[in-house]
């Protein structure tokens, strides 16, 4: 029987769905497209609880276009929304950050250019939710994120990753696809440093974590990691000048370039940092495509 | 492999089949021709020889048939020999005309395999008639194996003896994983609820149908038995034989005069107050079991769909109206009436839930003539509608209720929606002990 089921909606924390580089396009006429993550969920549609702590209205006023920021304990969820999704618009147009939100929606994916692939969710449905609703969702998107990690050790012990061997064992064979697709495409995937994710993320609900609220959620995700970052960039420059002698400054990719290597950031957060830069007036362009530090 | 297997025995019986016309070597030679060198099934390169030295192939005596599990994907020619597990007919369609046809499983030593006599039956076929099936073909149906007896092919009884002797054995399954289209199973459950209903059969005749619910420690399901068992409420009872139909949108196991029932001891199960506990299913158990009876399930409320809140339905058709008019029976005066239709998720498969007007009134704490007053004051009906969007999108709910499968995917109706509280801490300390070991 060919059914229509529609696509379920993912949990997954923001670092793993950011990481993700591998897209599957739909072959056939409206078949959906999936992103993969590292850990092998295979995403068309996701479901996101955290702070949206940043909006920007990238079109006007009559014609909104929103631009969010939604932050989890891992990372930010990048999330768009326009003319196609007039209930989130308008949401939107109503919500002040900082608050609690969730978020429905389909992965979407933005290469600018051969090095850089973004991901973003286009939102279906946005809305203010409760800290305990919050809670949920990381309690739902840890025990997904705790079976992918199974799958993934399980079937990185074997010398060729069979999905029928999986199933065997009683993995979900969609999670044991997932794993292989991913396998293939990703070259080393660091095992810890999602364990590490999964535990910070169960303790961050529990009583004994030091609490934070909102607010400081809020500034915390802006300024920290603005400031080093902003820091990092003018150092970059200021070393590669010293070093060749530059007199008109560096060139603006291979800044972009040494950054987003060392600080595993995204092209975005990249060029959102350098606008912030000149806006305070640290960095000019003296010649087209080139950056100075104006000290 | 066939050329490890004994010649000698096949060699002295194409020998007496023609009558010692070759010598043993000759024969030998052709076999090794056929079977190794054109890698010729060993049965057809027998009766190949007997007949190209003028021989008759039914004289050949020592059965190169294949047994039940052998039996792979397409095939033809192929020749069994085995028992008949059950038989039943009916009566379908070809090319306009009706046309009787027979089905059911055959059973050797090895296995059983669902059948199709396409033909009227040269012989009367029964219930544990142990048969010789010469030419009939195999194709695949729901992706297993099904044998065919056409019109090219004959059936034969035989020796009882020729069948070594076996212990039927249906797949044994759980009533939470029985699946659409499944055949042969066997399955123990307690009868919740039994009915005897008189219904009319495709053919127009009269037949008794015993139906009602049936459960065990997973799961709870539908049957029908369509012979009379003398089953009654309470019994505990072990049926090996039946099939899974989908009746309704919703998998029932069906068993008939074919199968055998037993009525096992009171003790072998809980009681029936304990196994009238509903079970929780994942939402990607139900899709691949195609609905289930009387299931929980625990998922977040994702969206709400146009259409819920405050509706107005046709006083003629009960169809939703859009502006005033109905699509039948155009300008309507329409009736109110309250519901949610959204879609529930759980991280492994969505599925569209429908509220009725109950338990809408008991989310949005008021009921359908209070609703109709907000919308009055508002002058908005969809006031209703983002109120049920604010009580409910991701909120983690506990629903109850019948989930029917049909083209457009999985259909819960509750009969009961409770928000899930979800105990974090705790849920959260045992992922972390678990991740620590």
């Amino acid at each position: 029987m060919s059914m229509i089921n529609r696509e379920v909606a993912w949990r997954v924390f923001a670092s793993e769905f950011n990481e993700s580089t591998l897209e599957i396009e739909g072959s056939e006429e409206r078949a959906p497209s999936y992103l993969v993550t590292p850990l092998g969920a295979k995403i068309n549609r996701l479901y996101a609880v955290g702070v949206l702590t940043e909006k920007e209205n990238i079109g006007d006023p009559e014609e909104p276009m929103w631009r969010a920021r939604v932050t989890d304990q891992t990372g930010t969820f990048f999330v768009s929304a326009g003319q196609y999704q007039p209930e989130v618009t308008s949401t939107l147009t109503n919500m002040e950050p900082p608050i609690f939100v969730a978020v429905v929606g389909k992965a979407n994916t933005y290469e600018p250019d051969d090095e850089t692939f973004l991901t973003s969710i286009r939102a279906e449905i946005i809305k203010e939710v409760s800290e305990e609703q919050r809670d949920n969702w990381i309690i739902e998107a840890a025990r997904s994120l705790k079976k992918r990690l199974e799958v993934a050790i399980e079937a990185s012990k074997m010398e060729q990753i069979s999905v029928e061997e999986l199933v065997e064992l009683g993995f979900d064979e969609k999670l044991a696809e997932g794993f292989k697709l991913a396998s293939e495409h990703y070259d080393s995937i660091d095992f810890n440093r999602y364990e590490r994710m999964l535990e910070d993320s169960l303790r961050y609900v529990l009583p004994e974590y030091e609490s934070k609220s909102i607010e400081e959620i809020g500034e915390e995700s802006e300024d920290e990691r603005d400031e080093e970052l902003e820091d990092f960039i003018l150092d970059v420059i200021a070393e590669i000048e010293e070093r060749e002698g530059l007199e008109n400054g560096v060139d603006y990719d291979r800044v972009k370039e040494k950054v987003m290597e060392e600080k595993e950031i995204n092209q975005e957060e990249f060029e959102e940092s350098v606008t912030s830069l000149r806006n305070d007036g640290k960095l000019y362009e003296p010649v087209l495509g080139n950056l100075k530090r104006i000290d | 492999m066939q050329e490890k297997e004994n010649l000698a025995p096949h060699i002295e019986d194409i020998n007496r089949a023609l009558n010692e016309k070759l010598s043993e070597e000759q024969i030998e030679e052709e076999l090794r021709t056929y079977t190794e060198r054109y890698g010729v099934p060993l049965g057809s390169a027998k009766r190949s020889i007997v007949k190209k030295y003028d021989g008759d192939p039914q004289e050949l005596y020592i059965s190169t048939d294949k047994k039940i599990e052998d039996i792979e994907g397409d095939e033809q020619g192929l020749n069994i020999k085995c028992r008949v597990v059950s038989i039943d007919d009916k009566e379908i369609e070809v090319d306009d005309q009706p046309k009787r046809i027979w089905y059911g499983i055959l059973g050797d030593d090895t296995g059983t395999i669902p059948y199709t006599l396409w033909e009227a039956k040269s012989i009367d076929l029964e219930k544990g008639d142990t048969i010789k099936i010469e030419n009939a073909y195999v194709n695949m149906w729901n992706e297993k194996p099904q044998v065919n007896i056409g019109s090219k092919a004959s059936v034969k009884k035989i020796d009882k003896e020729e069948v070594p002797e076996f212990e039927r054995q249906p797949q044994k399954l759980d009533l939470k994983d029985i699946r659409e289209d499944m055949q042969d199973l066997e399955i123990t459950g307690r009868v919740l609820s039994i009915e005897e209903k008189t219904v009319n059969t495709q053919e127009g005749e009269e037949k008794q149908l015993y139906s009602g619910v049936v459960a065990d420690e997973t799961g709870k399901a539908q049957f029908s038995a369509w012979h009379d068992f003398g089953i009654c409420e309470d019994d505990v009872i072990q049926v090996k034989g039946g099939y899974v139909r989908s009746w309704r949108g919703v998998p029932q196991y069906s068993f008939d005069e074919n199968a055998d029932v037993r009525f096992l001891d009171d003790d072998e199960l809980p009681e029936s107050e304990e196994l009238q506990e509903t079970s929780v299913y994942t939402i990607s158990d139900l899709a691949k079991r195609g609905g289930a009876v009387d299931a929980i399930v625990e998922a977040v409320m994702i969206d709400i769909k146009s259409g819920s809140g405050l509706i107005f339905r046709c006083p003629e058709c009960n169809r939703v109206i859009q502006k005033g008019a109905c699509r039948v029976h155009g300008k309507v005066d329409g009736k109110a009436d309250l519901r949610v239709k959204g879609i529930l998720d759980d991280g492994t498969g969505a599925l569209t839930v429908v509220v009725n007007r109950e338990l809408t009134e008991d989310i949005l704490g008021y009921d359908i003539d209070k609703a109709m007053d907000i919308a009055k004051d508002e002058m908005n009906q969809d006031v209703i509608r983002d109120e049920i969007e604010e009580k409910l999108i991701a909120q983690p709910l506990k629903v109850r209720g019948n989930v029917t499968s049909d083209d457009y995917g999985l259909m819960l109706i509750a009969d009961e929606v409770d928000q899930q509280s979800i105990d974090v801490e705790k849920e959260a300390r045992q992922m972390l002990d678990e991740v620590r070991v």
